[in-house]
């Protein structure tokens, strides 16, 4: 990658009490970019996220923005980022309005027709001089979204962010979400437990575990290719294809195996001609839960909080 | 931080708790100026009652054999001497002192019924930080680009403009309650100042007694935001402030056979007892006053400072 990076994990490390919670984490992340953030419960995201949205302080390292280290110029990276930790929680007890106004002050600059623009670009203007307190789940989380954006943050951070919407909110969500990286070069970085989520609105995924990070992959990187195949009877079907080179996985009533597209006909053919009858042979692609799993061996609970 | 500070006052203020507070200290102030009248009615009077003129004399006469007494100590000795230099020039000048029943008086005294404020001030401040913690909004304040010391500072002031805008109400109230239920009195105010008496302004006393009571109000004040930031939790604070504001006068009261009472804040949040002359402790000057005051204040406040820019917000 050649751009500079908007954000930089150094060597972040957070121990409570006697357990390392996140132990050593280097991580960067780039403008226009969409990083999913995943591990199994417990394996440090929300703790990670915390020490980036300036709740926690690391126990050492550092999280640096365009070149600014949080703990030392936290007016300045802080002004830089735009946060939803969980649950957006407002003050219920005034209009949403009035919430986005509070957050504004905490800021310099923002007028009131930012404020608007806002209001209108998460579609809240029927609503938003009622009292939070009548808002749906959906509707706190778009008003969470609305004061994450008032200051035009060049880093978002957002912690299980489409808990709560429902099917449609989820798609504009991800719609929108794609559109500020796109355009405006906003650097996203998204955790959430909604593995098909990150598959369909990441361009990256950084995987953790117990306080590590384990993996950073490209989605949009080449797979091999797989393909399942399916053909009776069974044992001829594998005898042939053990024959032809072909090392097979058993998945259901099939095979799971490693082939370049360009020979499936030949593979097709040949196996009509050995009088198998072909059921199905299509491609396989792993889910990304099923990568995820693999990575994190099953997705137990992190060790260190065993007891 | 004035944009902070008009944030803190605008949730304050949209809690409905706030608004309870403000209109039940002038309903209860008024209350008890109504119930305290309609008492008095009450009572029996006895015909013959006593010209001012005679009970003065009657006073003076109870305050010379007093002094008489050659095992008074030097504090009572000198009040005594005031009071009856008091007498004698409202004696000679012929000012009669002020009714109990009269407007003036009751204004006067009212500064007593300032508690009420004290209780309210610390509800404010004992859940002025617990609250975001509580309701979880925590997260969300202090991920924004403003130091956390800022945030702190916004909230302890508006607790206390809280608890002077209650102080204020109170006054007003008591005003309200005084025009209504009450003859307007005497309003010289005689003081005993550098060796003679001197007249001082009526509002000026009224003025300086709320004041004075307004500094105890300040300490339970921060007390309770101390104890609220620290712990999170409103209702130890309110709850601790409040036992305090009961039981710290008795503690005070109970050690001031010892050296350390002096020493307890306690002996310090009423300072009106410079002005009514009612020490709590005898030989307590103003200067020492204000010194204990002040180290009290500062360690309520850094411990509230330290707490929270250290804490790490989890869940």
């Amino acid at each position: 990658m050649e751009q500079q990076p908007i954000v930089e994990l150094k060597q972040l490390s957070k121990t409570i009490g006697k357990k390392k919670i996140i132990d050593n984490l280097n991580l960067s992340l780039f403008p226009g970019q969409i990083t999913g953030f995943l591990g199994p419960n417990g394996a440090g995201k929300t703790t990670t996220i915390r020490m980036m949205a300036g709740l926690m302080k690391p126990t050492s390292g550092e999280v640096v923005v365009e070149g600014q280290t949080l703990n030392e110029h936290f007016e300045e990276t802080m002004s830089k980022v735009g946060v939803i930790v969980e649950n957006p929680e407002m003050y219920k007890y005034m209009s949403g309005w009035k919430n986005l106004v509070h957050f504004a002050r905490m800021n310099k600059t923002i007028t009131t027709e930012r404020i608007k623009e806002v209001v209108d670009q998460v579609g809240m203007q029927n609503r938003i001089h009622e009292k939070v307190s009548t808002y749906s789940l959906g509707m706190r989380q778009r008003l969470g979204l609305a004061q994450a954006l008032l200051h035009r943050p060049k880093f978002l951070i957002l912690d299980e962010p489409t808990n709560g919407l429902d099917p449609a909110g989820i798609r504009e969500f991800r719609t929108y979400l794609r559109k500020i990286a796109a355009e405006d070069g906003v650097s996203v970085f998204v955790s959430s437990h909604l593995l098909s989520e990150i598959e369909l609105m990441c361009d990256r995924i950084a995987v953790i575990q117990n306080g590590q990070l384990i993996d950073i992959r490209e989605m949009n990187q080449k797979e091999e290719a797989h393909y399942y195949i399916e053909a009776q009877p069974v044992d001829q079907t594998r005898e042939f294809l053990v024959s032809q080179g072909f090392i097979l996985e058993t998945s259901g009533a099939g095979y799971i195996t490693k082939v370049e597209q360009e020979k499936i006909p030949a593979i097709i053919q040949s196996m009509v001609a050995e009088n198998l009858q072909v059921f199905a042979v299509q491609p396989f692609r792993k889910t990304l839960e099923d990568q995820f799993l693999e990575m994190t061996g099953g997705g137990q609970i992190a060790e260190s909080h065993k007891k | 931080m004035l944009n902070l500070i008009r944030n803190e006052w605008m949730k304050l203020w949209h809690k409905k708790a706030t608004w309870i507070m403000a209109g039940l200290i002038v309903l209860i102030l008024i209350g008890v100026s109504g119930i305290t009248k309609w008492a008095d009615s009450n009572m029996q009077q006895p015909g013959n009652q006593p010209s001012w003129e005679q009970s003065l004399a009657e006073s003076k006469a109870i305050y010379t054999t007093q002094l008489a007494d050659p095992n008074i100590d030097e504090d009572t000795k000198k009040q005594m001497e005031e009071e009856i230099a008091i007498i004698d020039y409202r004696l000679d000048e012929n000012q009669a002192p002020a009714t109990g029943d009269s407007r003036a008086q009751h204004i006067l005294d009212s500064h007593v019924l300032l508690s009420m404020a004290i209780l309210f001030a610390v509800i404010a401040a004992g859940s002025i930080v617990s609250a975001e913690f509580s309701q979880g909004t925590i997260k969300m304040l202090l991920s924004r680009p403003v130091k956390r010391w800022k945030i702190l500072t916004s909230k302890y002031i508006t607790s206390l403009l809280y608890a002077l805008a209650l102080t204020i109400l109170a006054l007003l109230a008591t005003i309200l309650a005084g025009y209504m239920f009450y003859d307007s009195g005497s309003m010289t105010i005689l003081d005993y100042q550098n060796g003679s008496v001197v007249e001082v302004s009526y509002w000026g006393r009224v003025f300086a007694l709320y004041s004075l009571q307004f500094v105890g109000i300040v300490i339970y004040t921060t007390f309770a935001f101390m104890i609220g930031s620290v712990f999170r939790s409103s209702s130890l604070a309110i709850g601790l402030s409040i036992f305090l504001l009961f039981v710290g006068p008795n503690i005070v009261f109970f050690l001031s056979r010892y050296e350390i009472a002096k020493y307890i804040i306690f002996a310090h949040t009423d300072l009106t007892m410079f002005i009514t002359g009612q020490m709590f402790i005898p030989g307590i000057t103003w200067p020492f006053s204000v010194a204990i005051i002040s180290v009290y204040m500062l360690i309520f406040l850094v411990i509230s400072y330290l707490s929270f820019i250290k804490r790490d917000v989890k869940a």
